[in-house]
């Protein structure tokens, strides 16, 4: 690239330093709100609105959110809420393999008649307003008896992790020669096998990479169970701002640790993948 | 046993033509040769037998038995694909032993799935690389280990998509020499897919040429050699390409090349006065004689009495045809040259002969073709192809290499 | 690797040779129906979802036109009510050009710092490979979360945004007056690095020569990236603009964290106002309404900036090729 240094070009031209200062600029405020963010989840109850930098750090407020004496001093069941995000997510994120694979293999694979109106159908889900959904399944999950359930969760948050899998696969089905699972069909293998055999270890690189952006998303979703949820099937997203929303003592520093919690596993999956991250994210549309 | 006849076979992509009603009756043990350019058709039929792409229209039948609609797991066909279509993950000895590994290629212990994986590895020599992976292979390794993919099972058809088009050229003429010769290979029915006419002409029991989807000749090598269909044939065989002329019949005699061509009609040629033609003249027929020779002293260099020949005209004697012309440009091929010569008229003849032989640029040359070997075809727009008439040798040469 | 083939090479046994000795298989033909309902077999699960979808979306839809909540269970059909109802109400107008501020001003700035970012990072410094790692924190944190951080910092009693800028306890982030810039800064905060890894991308898949040429020709920074890096960045810039825009219009969590849409109609932006309207008043008719009106909006925003891309692509293509 042009804008690679060159061997023999100068290091410390003002621009280069000008660029380097630009971009340290973005970082600090990036990465400012975490790190604030992680050294309020390590003070104590006194120090938390009282100090800005200098505190005695502690790790008490992890385990005082992940236990019940959390629920007691802020009435949020935090732990329930991990296992609940963590169910719901891998029970989305799983239906959504199941589904979707298929689909996504039969669209990469074949142009057939309605095939693409399928495929922009299911990525419409990602672009709707999330409500013109809720607001009827609202009343149909508590006619029906799944408002605040794990399975009425799981079905809703195929509209985001849906066409995550199914757009990803997609493309990488659609990158993988047609040649290879001919040869296992001439092989002696039926198409089954092929697919099993040839075309499944191939895309790995994809499928991890939609399971995992799927999970990530079905996480960090906030809306589905805020509305089709109350407490059975409420997620980390919910119960981090009931942290605030309490009454009584504020315990800033107990939302803040459950705040970091809550967003470890997304950005310990996101480094993982980071490779296939930003085909992930662009559904495909854009290949690194 | 398994004879394999192909009838009607169609296939469009759109509004593009993969092929176009293509016959083909291929006998038991036959080695069929596929000639032609890229994009004529060649994959789309190998592919249409192999039952890996749904035809529009017509019919495969293996060993009589009809195939519409049998899955390609089914017709015992094994295919080499241009692409290798090597499994990446598995290693070579794996991708070879995946045939026999399915079930319905025959059922094979261990032991004996080593045996065949070790015979063809050995008569392939790429033994020392069953433990790589295909992408640790150059290409040349590659297209040996597709091949060994295919020659490892038993089969009623082997589908051979240009196998040989990535080995180097030395490999390349090693691997034409010895390919047919295969035990496999020699007793399986087999479809060769190629675009070079020198493998087309070495190992095919008969070749079929193809262009647009359509086939435009079968026959044994030297009958599409010796007598191409049409112009198109004729260029797809030799390198460089056979020169055609024009020429227009007259009054019993054929003219052209602004009057250095000048023969009578030989019997049996069905053409008409007023009629135009092209003449084809495949370099390598071409000798130069009488080279050296002043275009006035060439009145006596024949013993042809023809009292109307032409200012550039040669004599042609009863089995050749003469032409007179000015050497242009001379290019060598190593122990060849390539020597264009201008005879008049806007198409120089090309002419492939030895280095001893070859006249100095802009030196006058005496050509001369026997007349078996001067083909005539029906005239047509350029770049138009057209069908053959037949040759200067007349009804004689249609009888002596029917 | 000038091996060549062995004069008498073992022949490989063809099918006579086969232990199960010439096989005449009784072939099987599928026929052409069953050949061609294979992509539709494949497809079936995952249609039959997406009607399941589709069905609470088509609900949505008549819910629009009854006089349905919580207040009237048993409701009746009343036209477009609903709509000229809304259309008429200066609340709803309020949320419209909520939105839309917000839907504009937060997608034109994260394009414009995320393609900054992006070139400044396909410099390769050192201090943007170190960067590069972590750049996408923000994006990978929940929008939510990321509201409660910045409600932390906001605040105007201890927040440390007041601390850090020495402002002491004179601003109020989410007074009237500031709260949509407020909202807009922290979507920024997340979504930018989206913009930037996208045209980061974008930026290593070009081609070198152009820039080589340029670099021969001693044309200027800016003449380069105007004539060469842009035209050629336009179909993933165009990309993430799609992803942000559409988003940002029915944006919801994070501002529905820090403000809940206040103080007054200050950041009430359309899909708020819909929550407000069914879920919170559980009129789910009027609600239903607002979401309908703003799923056309996306419609048509979706249809402009496709079409934009696809021909963004084309050009690209012809640039490149």
């Amino acid at each position: 690239m042009a804008t690679t240094l060159m061997p023999g070009q100068k290091r410390f031209t003002p621009s280069a330093i000008l660029a380097d200062l630009t971009l340290l600029a973005w970082f600090v405020f990036s990465l400012f709100p975490i790190v604030w963010l992680v050294l309020l989840a390590l003070k104590t109850d006194a120090e938390q609105t009282t100090t800005y930098f200098s505190f005695s750090p502690t790790l008490d407020n992890f385990g005082t959110v992940l236990s019940d004496r959390g629920e007691e001093l802020t009435s949020v069941d935090f732990p329930t809420a991990l296992l609940t995000s963590v169910l719901n997510c891998a029970g989305a994120v799983l239906v959504s393999l199941v589904v979707g694979i298929p689909a996504a293999y039969a669209a990469g694979r074949w142009r057939f008649r309605g095939s693409n109106d399928l495929m922009f159908t299911i990525l419409s889900f990602r672009f709707a307003p999330e409500l013109m959904v809720i607001v009827p399944l609202f009343v149909i999950y508590n006619q029906i008896g799944l408002f605040d359930t794990t399975v009425g969760m799981i079905w809703v948050l195929q509209l985001v992790t849906m066409p995550l899998v199914v757009w990803i696969l997609r493309s990488y089905f659609q990158d993988l020669p047609e040649d290879l699972e001919h040869a296992a069909l001439l092989d002696g293998y039926t198409r089954r096998r092929a697919f099993v055999m040839v075309a499944l270890p191939l895309v790995r690189p994809g499928i991890a990479a939609a399971t995992l952006l799927a999970f990530i998303f079905a996480w960090n979703n906030y809306i589905f169970p805020l509305v089709l949820s109350e407490s059975e099937a409420s997620t980390v997203t919910v119960a981090i701002t009931k942290f605030l929303g309490g009454g009584g003592q504020a315990y800033y520093n107990l939302t803040a640790a459950a705040a970091v919690i809550a967003a470890l596993p997304p950005l310990v999956l996101a480094l993982t993948i980071q490779r296939y991250l930003v085909r992930g994210l662009s559904f495909g549309a854009v290949k690194s | 046993m398994a004879t394999l006849d192909i009838t009607g076979l169609s296939k469009r992509y759109g509004s593009t033509v993969g092929i176009d009603a293509v016959d083909l009756d291929i006998d038991d043990g036959e080695f069929f040769v596929l000639l032609g350019p890229s994009g004529a058709g060649k994959t789309t039929t190998l592919k249409s037998i192999a039952g890996l792409i749904e035809v529009d229209a017509g019919s495969v039948t293996i060993g009589g038995r009809d195939m519409s609609g049998v899955e390609p797991y089914e017709r015992n066909v094994a295919m080499a694909f241009e692409s290798y279509a090597l499994y990446p993950q598995k290693s070579v000895l794996d991708n070879l032993a995946s045939p026999l590994r399915s079930g319905r290629t025959g059922r094979y212990d261990d032991a004996e799935q080593r045996r065949r994986v070790d015979a063809v590895t050995g008569t392939l020599g790429i033994s020392h690389l069953l433990d790589r992976l295909p992408k640790e292979l150059s290409n040349g390794q590659r297209q040996r280990v597709a091949l060994g993919r295919v020659l490892v099972r038993p089969a009623d058809v082997y589908l051979l998509d240009e196998p040989l088009s990535h080995l180097d050229a030395k490999l390349r003429s090693a691997m034409r020499a010895e390919l047919k010769q295969l035990g496999a290979v020699s007793q399986t029915t087999s479809v060769y897919v190629t675009h070079d006419y020198q493998e087309a002409l070495a190992l095919g029991d008969r070749v079929g040429v193809l262009r647009d989807g359509r086939i435009v000749q079968v026959g044994a090598p030297e009958q599409v050699w010796n007598a191409p269909a049409d112009t198109f044939v004729a260029k797809a065989f030799g390198q460089p390409e056979i020169t055609l002329l024009d020429a227009v019949v007259d009054d019993g005699r054929i003219h052209g090349a602004d009057g250095a061509v000048d023969v009578a009609v030989p019997p049996g040629l069905a053409v008409t006065s007023g009629q135009r033609v092209r003449l084809g003249l495949r370099p390598r027929d071409v000798a130069v004689a009488g080279a050296g020779a002043p275009p006035d002293a060439a009145a006596v260099a024949g013993p042809d009495a023809d009292p109307v020949a032409g200012p550039g005209a040669g004599r042609s004697a009863p089995g050749e045809l003469r032409m007179r012309g000015r050497v242009g440009l001379v290019e060598r091929l190593g122990r060849l040259v390539e020597v264009s010569v201008d005879v008049g008229g806007s198409t120089p003849v090309i002419v492939v002969t030895s280095a001893e032989r070859a006249a100095g640029e802009g030196e006058p040359v005496e050509l001369s073709v026997p007349n078996h070997q001067v083909h005539v075809f029906q005239a047509g727009a350029s770049g138009e192809e057209t069908p053959r008439i037949g040759s200067l040798a007349g009804a004689t040469d249609e009888e002596d290499r029917a | 690797m000038t091996h060549t083939l062995p004069d008498n090479s073992p022949p490989i046994e063809s099918r006579s040779a086969d232990p199960e000795g010439p096989r005449t298989r009784a072939t099987k033909p599928v026929p052409q129906w069953r050949r061609g309902a294979r992509p539709y077999l494949l497809a079936l699960p995952a249609l039959l979802l997406t009607v399941g979808i589709l069905y609470p979306f088509g609900v949505g839809a008549f819910y629009s036109v009854l006089n349905y909540g919580a207040a009237n269970p048993t409701p009746d059909f009343v036209g477009l009510d609903n709509f000229s109802s809304i259309l008429g109400d200066q609340q709803f107008w309020t949320s419209v050009r909520v939105t839309m501020m917000f839907a504009l001003l937060a997608t034109g700035v994260e394009t414009v710092l995320g393609v900054g970012i992006a070139l400044l990072l396909n410099r390769a410094s050192l201090v943007g490979r170190i960067f590069e790692k972590v750049l996408i924190m923000p994006l990978m944190i929940a929008p939510v979360i990321a509201g409660v951080i910045w409600s932390l910092m906001y605040n105007s009693q201890f927040g440390v945004l007041n601390y850090v800028l020495g402002l002491g306890n004179s601003v109020d982030w989410l007074s009237a007056d500031n709260a949509l810039w407020s909202v807009i800064l922290v979507d920024i905060w997340i979504f930018t690095p989206f913009v930037a890894i996208l045209v980061l991308a974008g930026l290593r898949s070009l081609p070198k020569e152009p820039f080589e040429a340029s670099d021969v020709d001693g044309a200027g920074w800016w003449f380069r990236l105007r004539t060469l890096q842009l035209p050629m960045l336009w179909p993933y810039i165009l990309v993430a603009v799609i992803f942000r825009f559409m988003d940002n219009l029915k944006i919801f969590d994070h501002v529905y964290v820090l403000t809940a849409g206040g103080p007054g109609l200050a950041t009430r932006t359309l899909q708020i106002g819909a929550y407000e309207d069914s879920i919170i008043n559980l009129d789910y008719s009027r609600g239903s309404a607002y979401m309908f009106v703003l799923w056309v909006i996306v419609f048509i925003t979706a249809r402009f900036l496709v079409s934009a891309l696809g021909k963004a692509q084309r050009r690209a293509a012809g640039s490149e090729g």
